[in-house]
């Protein structure tokens, strides 16, 4: 998972306040914590990498990027070898990639998970001025896209995106990633339904007031004939173009049997339709048109509020995903660039460092230090020897490995998970909105009251039977519980993105407010994974001697190592010059400082004897000259806010579960946080994890999981509401119904609680509506519904609704989630 | 009021105008990105007289 | 191809910006001029050619069209180019534009006060001008839409589209608004009569408010406010929704101006409803324009020109709510014909279209000249004088405003008109004078920018041409790219888009316009005939000195005005007035019913109180015009008018036109018979007798009816 080694401390799009305090120093680049070390006049630099790019920015005169937001820089991740991108001279992949070539130009779209920033968009527009050949290119800061053409001739899609990657932003390049492109279509189709209702709804309008005012009485009655078909004209592409969704999709409810909420408001739309072209043409009357076409353009816009959904996340990604297009193959000496798909049993390929196992296989060369986390969620690393298998999905780091395909991606371990449940394959089934039974209700009821107008006048007046039960349909349209509920959810949607909760869509609202089981991972999701409780024991090393340690660490790229560095590096120290650095994979690390031999890492590498850690935790042993002077041991630490978030499930009487693919070292713990009710389960693999939803599930449980990477993707998709907590949204998710940046995980109660309100909004919206509806229907089956008096009850009531929805969800918001 | 004809004329030929500008924006993308061009706009000045603002 | 290399033309924005400066001075000056003639008429008022009449209708379009029109054009020319990231298409066009509008600036301060005019407010020029307005406009049209054509920018930022809007709109409401029949080289008659003319006219003078001092200016505002600023404006989206909800509806809130008068009650609503509707698109600009600083309010405080645009959006605001509040009836029926109106337009001309012009002209001059403002010190000066003089000008006004018509609507308990209209006239002077001095602060702040600047130019040097670069526009190409409906109509070049729409509605006017008027002009009262030639001379006389500036034609149904000015006015009493003399202003009491009633009034009255008004109503404001005494009248014309008025379909018999001199020479002699029975001995030949004649006829016609059903 190359993402989370470039994190980026996430910033507002413009002028952040300043990080630089006094004390601590900061990366001018990226603007994380850093020493003295390395630096450009009174300028610091977290790595050498940092440094690098603000030169190479430097020397091309973009310097520009510093001064539009502070330390907008991304951290440059380890340089990542030399030919990681090699894949991408190849010419099948490229043609995948490219939106468009012709030999001399080719066009291509990336998505940048790493934007974010004014700075951002400045220097990815200027890429010109850095790369020659780029012609241009052009982001989309909201769907974190860029455009780049460039003249294949001085330059290629490899260089480009190394480029890219150099200066931080490295693309997220998938083949399957293209369902963006298909909502942007949909996207415009709706602006185009709501500017041409827009048009002939204000022009409508202009054209009906006269008859308003005028009671009638226009002394041009020519005029008036002239207003009415106009206004015919200016409604048809509302009632044919625009109004059509409606429609369409009642037809497809009324085929399947179920009258959905579309089902009545088409109704609606029809009847004001006919009835108006009838008083039109037949002259007694100027029609309805003006309220049709106002209902047609609020319920677009309510529907346009609430499908906004957050374009630069991806929430349905498989495993594929995960996975590096290509990989280097080696046939007899010669390395190849390949797409992993042609991968077949007996090939034999590179993993370099950072990069990860594509197929299960041997391993044939190459000390193999494996990380499994993304698989299974273990945090620690395991050494492999020669000839042992290696499952895909591990990562390796250290140098570069060679291992011999087993099985061709299709089938490995991990591939597994996909392949044997049905899960993956087809939508999960999302319940129906309360909305659907309700407008059912709404329907009858109406056709009742209408029937029972026609009845009343069938005696009276037969005449007015018409009149009347068409002005019932026309007033009491249930677009208004459509409405409350899209402007309500759609707010809401708004409001827990604010909060870094982001939702796939509005269901997910309702999903949410239904559960009554909570499922938690642990590793990862309960725990960080960039920082860590360390303490030392042994013998405390003095001032001199932490230096040492911190300059040395300072220099590994190993997990552990950083988060050494990271927390000597709280307490200020300033590195030492190291000679002789040597970094022995799966080992540990070792270096001179003066004439001091210094040696960091596993207890068999500094003390020569091999010693299981304790559960849980990870040790980094030190010596100095062979002297052991102790062990770092490094626990993962729990996520702040998660007690008081736990026991408010608790005290609500949620069952709570924990899942981990570690042991029972933290049993104590997670006890005391979930409460004595909870159960935990440990050495969970991804398969366990997604039978254990399933069971909870036949138990007619709802169930919201929380987790995050791969090893959760199975139990994200299984249950109802999956949450995927990330700690970055720029990093990658796997697939699942909502994404939720860690450092929010404490707010978890007060998003269900928030979401469980949203029902009453929506009925509160309602019930006002269904006032306005008696207004209305008295006035419709009395059968002297003016025009005017449709006119104004429309707007009104839509206004009222809307006004509720947005200033009761936003209210219910600050109470619940704090803003 | 035949006057009024004409004016009505005119204002829907123009509003039809802008609607057929519309339709045609939104086709060509003009409005797919509604953040970007907003910062895209500061950038043109050189940074040398970017402090100048009075 | 990879980069390339151009510059932006900023002798074109160079040049605008000091006709700006300049326009705006003088345009404000003659301001000053005007509104201190109101408190000093004797010494001020230099018959013939500097009276009130001749004068004011020089300030409306000095500062609309000059000062305004002028600083459009240079936000235009500097931003487009910025924001297309390319050179303005072509020099020479732009060259012809700004020479082209100087000379119509400078042919508009020659003409209007020699009495040249159609007495149309804010469309006063005639025929020949406004054929060179619309040429000139197209040029402008033309060049923007080749620059747009060759940008290197795909996206159009929002400003540029209310850039567009702008040109269209005004085209079109110039074209149609002008429609007039020419009798002369320098005289036209409006198409339209009486209601019909009332209508256009406001349907053109409320959007020439819409589309020529908001629109464009509110796309200034989404340029050079984030600029100023330097962060991005606070929605973009709310911005884009801003202009396309304001273009929908913005083009018919017209006939607000016209509440009470004869014009269709339905019609009237129409203006209500809409120009109510307006508030919401525009205050949702000026919300995007204000938060657009949230955050930054410590800026503001160091950044003159941030308090400047600060000023403006809120006067934006303020004018955009009191705007839709006045075409409420009943507020309107208290504001209207009262200098509440003027408070209203000045808090819009002075607070949004002023303040934002100065605070972009000081965020500009300093940069095309590659310097630094000279002194902020002096800017900051003229920020809180210039803010002074609104609030001087603006409060007075507005208390004038209501003192005036509650004066105006007074009864005694007998049931009596409380107050002499002359009585609310002087009661006003203080008002106007603390006004004026109002209006003094303000000009002096702009000639305190004028100096700032002025020393700005020359301690910098020009940047003629600045260098710019960028990548050409990319064709964006699909994969599967699919011949779309609109592609033929992309591959037409726009200007010939442009083009075709102005001669269609030239076309299309033409065509139906005079079919249709003239036709709906058929008298509704019997008892209204056509002017007798001498009473035309003298409308055209009435016309000349720009009386319907401070005399309405419009008896609104109070009983208030029709005890002071008789029966209200009928729509049907209007249809052979080309142009309509309605007014919009009650400086001076309304005169419809002049010739009637008890407003009846001596040949000799209006002699002498021609002569010297203040002698005949001590305290009046009004102007002398004892120079019609000794001017002959040109009754050479005559035939010509009437001829014209034909055409037009007044019912003057066939032949007419020949008799007509022998007629008016008639008339003129009786009425200088009447008058020589008081021993004022004036030929009949002079202007004089012609004014008199028609004031003595207005509101007749009704009487004549009157007694014609009492027989």
């Amino acid at each position: 998972m190359e993402a989370i080694e470039t994190i980026a401390p996430p910033k507002p799009p413009i002028a952040p306040k300043k990080p630089g305090t006094k004390e601590t120093t900061h990366c001018y680049h990226c603007g994380e914590k850093c020493d003295h070390s390395i630096a450009i006049e009174d300028k610091y630099f977290c790595c050498e990498g940092c440094k690098f790019v603000f030169e190479l920015l430097q020397e091309n005169g973009l310097c520009n990027y510093y001064d539009l937001s502070n330390t907008p820089g991304i951290k440059v991740k380890g340089k990542f070898s030399s030919d990681k991108f090699a894949y991408l001279d190849n010419p099948d992949i490229q043609k995948k990639l490219l939106r468009f070539t012709d030999g001399k130009q080719s066009q291509v779209n990336f998505y940048l998970p790493q934007m974010h920033c004014a700075s951002c968009i400045w220097l990815l527009e200027n890429l010109h001025a850095i790369q020659p050949g780029v012609l241009h290119s052009k982001t989309n800061f909201q769907r974190k896209e860029i455009f780049i053409a460039f003249d294949t001739s001085v330059t290629s899609l490899r260089k480009v995106v190394e480029l890219l990657a150099f200066v931080g932003y490295e693309p997220y390049i998938s083949f399957d990633d293209n369902e963006k492109k298909r909502t942007k279509k949909v996207n415009r189709q709706k602006i185009y339904r709501i500017g041409v209702a827009g048009f002939s709804f204000s022009n409508i309008m202009m054209l009906i007031f006269p008859e308003y005012f005028s009671s009638g009485n226009i002394s041009e009655t020519y005029l008036v004939r002239i207003f009415s078909y106009l206004n015919l004209l200016l409604a048809l592409p509302v009632f044919f173009y625009s109004a059509s969704e409606f429609f369409v999709s009642a037809y497809k409810g009324l085929r399947q049997k179920w009258l959905n909420i579309d089902a009545p408001i088409a109704l609606a739309i029809l009847v004001t339709f006919s009835r108006s072209v009838y008083e039109i043409l037949s002259g007694t009357g100027a029609g309805y048109l003006d309220s049709m076409t106002g209902v047609v353009l609020f319920m677009l816009i309510g529907r346009w509020f609430q499908d906004k959904t957050y374009d630069s996340f991806s929430f349905d990604r498989d495993y594929k995903s995960y996975f590096p297009l290509g990989v280097t193959l080696v046939k007899d000496g010669v390395e190849t660039p390949v797409t992993i798909s042609e991968l077949k049993k007996g090939d034999r390929v590179i993993v370099r460092h950072n990069e990860m196992v594509p197929a299960d296989g041997i391993l044939l060369e190459g000390e193999a230090s494996i990380d499994y986390s993304f698989v299974s969620g273990e945090n620690n690393l395991s050494i492999k020897r020669k000839g042992e298998l290696i499952y895909a999905g591990a990562t390796q780091s250290g140098g570069s490995i060679l291992i011999e395909v087993v099985n061709p991606v299709t089938q490995s371990y991990i591939t597994q998970l996909w392949n044997n449940n049905d899960v993956f394959n087809g939508a999960k089934h999302v319940e129906k909105s309360f909305v659907h039974p309700w407008s059912r209700y709404f329907t009858w009821t109406l056709f009742t009251v209408a029937g029972v107008g026609a009845i009343y006048w069938a005696v009276v007046d037969t005449s007015k039977i018409l009149p009347a039960v068409t002005a019932a349909l026309i007033v009491a349209c249930p677009c208004s519980l459509l409405l409350s509920a899209t402007f309500t959810f759609g707010n809401m949607l708004r409001h827990f993105g604010r909060n870094k909760l982001y939702l796939k869509n509005a269901s997910v609202i309702e999903s949410i407010a239904r559960i009554d089981t909570v499922v938690f991972d642990k590793t990862g999701t309960l725990t960080h994974t960039q920082q860590a409780r360390i303490e030392f024991f042994g013998t405390n090393p003095g001032k001199q001697q932490e230096r040492a340690i911190y300059s040395l660490a300072k220099q590994s790229a190993h997990p552990l190592s950083r988060l050494l560095a990271n927390h000597l590096l709280e307490t200020g120290t300033e590195p030492m010059a190291i000679s002789d650095f040597k970094e022995l994979a799966g080992k540990g690390v070792e270096g001179r400082i003066g004439d001091n031999l210094i040696r960091l890492g596993s207890s068999s590498f500094v003390r020569g004897t091999e010693k299981v850690a304790e559960q849980g935790t990870s040790e980094v042993w030190v010596s100095i000259n062979d002297q052991v002077l102790g062990a770092y041991s490094i626990h993962n630490r729990y996520r702040p806010g998660v007690n008081k978030m736990a026991s408010w499930f608790e005290s609500q009487g949620y069952d709570l579960h924990v899942l981990s693919g570690d042991n029972d070292a933290e049993k104590e713990n997670l006890q005391q946080i979930f409460g004595k009710n909870a159960s935990l389960v440990f050495n969970q693999s991804p398969q366990n994890k997604l039978e254990y939803i399933k069971t909870l599930q036949s138990g007619k449980r709802k169930v919201m999981m929380l987790g995050d990477g791969l090893n959760d993707a199975g139990a994200l998709k299984q249950s109802d509401v999956g949450i995927a907590v990330t700690e970055n949204s720029g990093q990658f998710t796997p697939a699942s119904d909502a994404i939720l940046d860690s450092s929010e995980i404490n707010k978890m109660d007060g998003f269900v609680r928030y979401a469980r309100s949203g029902k009453g909004i929506v009925t509160i919206g309602f019930v006002v509506s269904i006032l306005y509806n008696f207004v209305g229907l008295s006035f419709a089956v009395s059968a002297n519904l003016s025009p005017l008096v449709a006119a104004i009850l429309m707007p009104v009531s839509t206004i009222t609704i809307v006004a509720i929805a947005g200033v009761a969800s936003s209210i219910v918001a600050r109470k619940t989630l704090g803003n | 009021m035949s006057v009024l004809v004409i004016l009505i004329a005119l204002s829907i030929i123009v509003a039809g105008i802008f609607l057929f500008a519309f339709i045609l924006s939104v086709k060509r993308g003009q409005f797919d990105d509604d953040y970007t061009p907003s910062v895209r706009m500061l950038f043109d000045d050189p940074p040398a007289i970017k402090e100048e603002t009075v | 191809m990879q980069l390339e290399k151009f510059s932006y033309d900023n002798k074109i924005v160079r040049n605008f910006a000091i006709a700006t400066i300049v326009w705006g001075v003088v345009g404000m000056l003659v301001g000053l001029w005007v509104a201190f003639q109101l408190v000093f008429p004797k010494e001020l008022n230099l018959q013939p050619y500097f009276n009130f009449g001749r004068l004011r209708p020089l300030h409306t379009n000095a500062v609309i069209f000059a000062f305004v029109g002028n600083g459009i054009f240079m936000g235009v020319y500097y931003s487009l180019q910025r924001l297309l990231k390319t050179r303005m298409a072509s020099d020479l066009l732009g060259k012809i534009h700004f020479w082209g509008w100087q000379l119509i600036i400078v042919a508009a301060a020659i003409t209007l006060p020699l009495g040249i005019t159609t007495s149309k407010e804010y469309a006063e020029l005639e025929w020949p001008i406004d054929i060179a307005i619309a040429v000139i406009w197209v040029v402008f049209g033309w060049n923007m839409f080749a620059t747009i054509l060759k940008r290197r920018e795909r996206h159009l930022y929002v400003a540029i589209w209310f850039y567009i809007a702008t040109f269209v709109t005004v085209a079109v409401l110039h074209i149609v608004n002008s429609f007039e029949l020419p009798i002369s080289f320098l005289k036209s008659y409006s198409w339209y009569a009486g209601v019909q003319d009332a209508l256009v006219q406001w349907w053109y003078g409320h959007n020439a408010v819409a589309f020529f001092l908001t629109t464009p200016y509110l796309g200034l505002m989404y340029y050079f406010m984030p600029k100023a600023a330097n962060r991005p404006v606070f929605s973009y989206r709310l911005s884009i929704i801003h202009f396309w909800a304001l273009i929908f509806i913005y083009i018919w809130a017209g006939p607000h101006h016209l509440l009470y008068t004869s014009l269709p009650n339905w019609a009237q609503s129409l203006g209500i409803v809409f120009s109510f509707t307006l508030i919401f698109p525009s205050w949702g600009g000026m919300i995007n324009g204000l938060l657009t600083l949230r955050g930054a309010w410590d800026k503001v405080r160091e950044d003159v020109i941030l308090k400047f645009m600060v000023v403006a959006v809120t006067a934006y605001g303020m004018s955009t709510f009191e705007g839709p509040m006045l075409s409420l009836k009943t507020i309107n029926a208290i504001s209207h014909f009262t200098d509440w109106t003027i408070a209203h337009v000045h808090v819009g001309g002075l607070g949004w279209n002023g303040m934002l012009t100065f605070g972009i002209l000081y965020w500009l001059i300093p940069r095309i000249f590659n310097t630094q403002l000279y002194s902020k010190r002096l800017a900051n000066i003229h920020f809180w004088i210039g803010t002074l003089g609104i609030l001087f000008y603006a409060v007075p006004m507005y208390w004038a405003g209501f003192t005036q018509a509650s004066m105006w609507k007074q009864f005694t308990e007998t049931g009596q008109l409380k107050y002499q209209f002359l009585e609310t006239v002087t009661y006003l002077k203080p008002f106007l004078a603390t006004r004026g001095f109002g209006g003094a602060l303000f000009l002096a702040g702009a000639i305190i920018m004028m100096y700032n600047l002025f020393m700005t130019i020359k301690q910098g040097k020009l940047v003629a041409n600045e260098e710019a670069e960028a990548p050409a526009l990319e064709k964006v190409y699909h994969k599967h790219g699919s011949e779309h409906w609109h592609r033929w109509i992309e591959r037409k070049p726009v200007q010939f888009l442009v083009l075709s729409l102005v001669v269609i509605l030239i076309g299309g006017i033409v065509e139906m316009v005079p079919t249709f008027l003239v036709k709906s002009n058929i008298p509704t009262i019997a008892s209204v005939k056509p002017y007798t030639p001498l009473e035309l001379q003298g409308r055209d006389i009435y016309v000349r000195e720009g009386c319907y500036l401070c005399h309405s034609q419009m008896i609104r149904p109070f009983r208030s005005e029709t005890e002071r000015y008789g029966e209200y006015s009928k729509a049907g009493e209007f249809v052979y007035d080309h142009p309509f003399q309605w007014g919009s202003k009650r400086t001076g009491p309304d005169l419809q019913r002049e010739g009637t009633g008890n407003n009846k009034k001596s040949d000799l009255w209006h002699f002498n109180h021609m002569d010297d008004p203040q002698a005949i109503s001590p305290g009046s404001i009004m102007p002398s015009y004892s120079f019609m005494i000794d001017k002959n009248l040109d009754t050479s014309t005559t035939a010509a008018k009437i001829r014209a008025m034909q055409t037009l379909g007044v019912p003057y018999e066939k032949g007419y036109d020949q008799i007509a001199n022998m007629e008016l020479m008639e008339q003129a002699s009786r009425i200088a018979g009447n008058l020589a029975k008081d021993s004022v001995n004036v030929p009949a030949n002079r202007e004089i007798i012609a004014i008199i004649a028609y004031l003595q006829r207005l509101g007749t016609d009704i009487e004549k009816g009157k007694i014609a059903e009492n027989q």
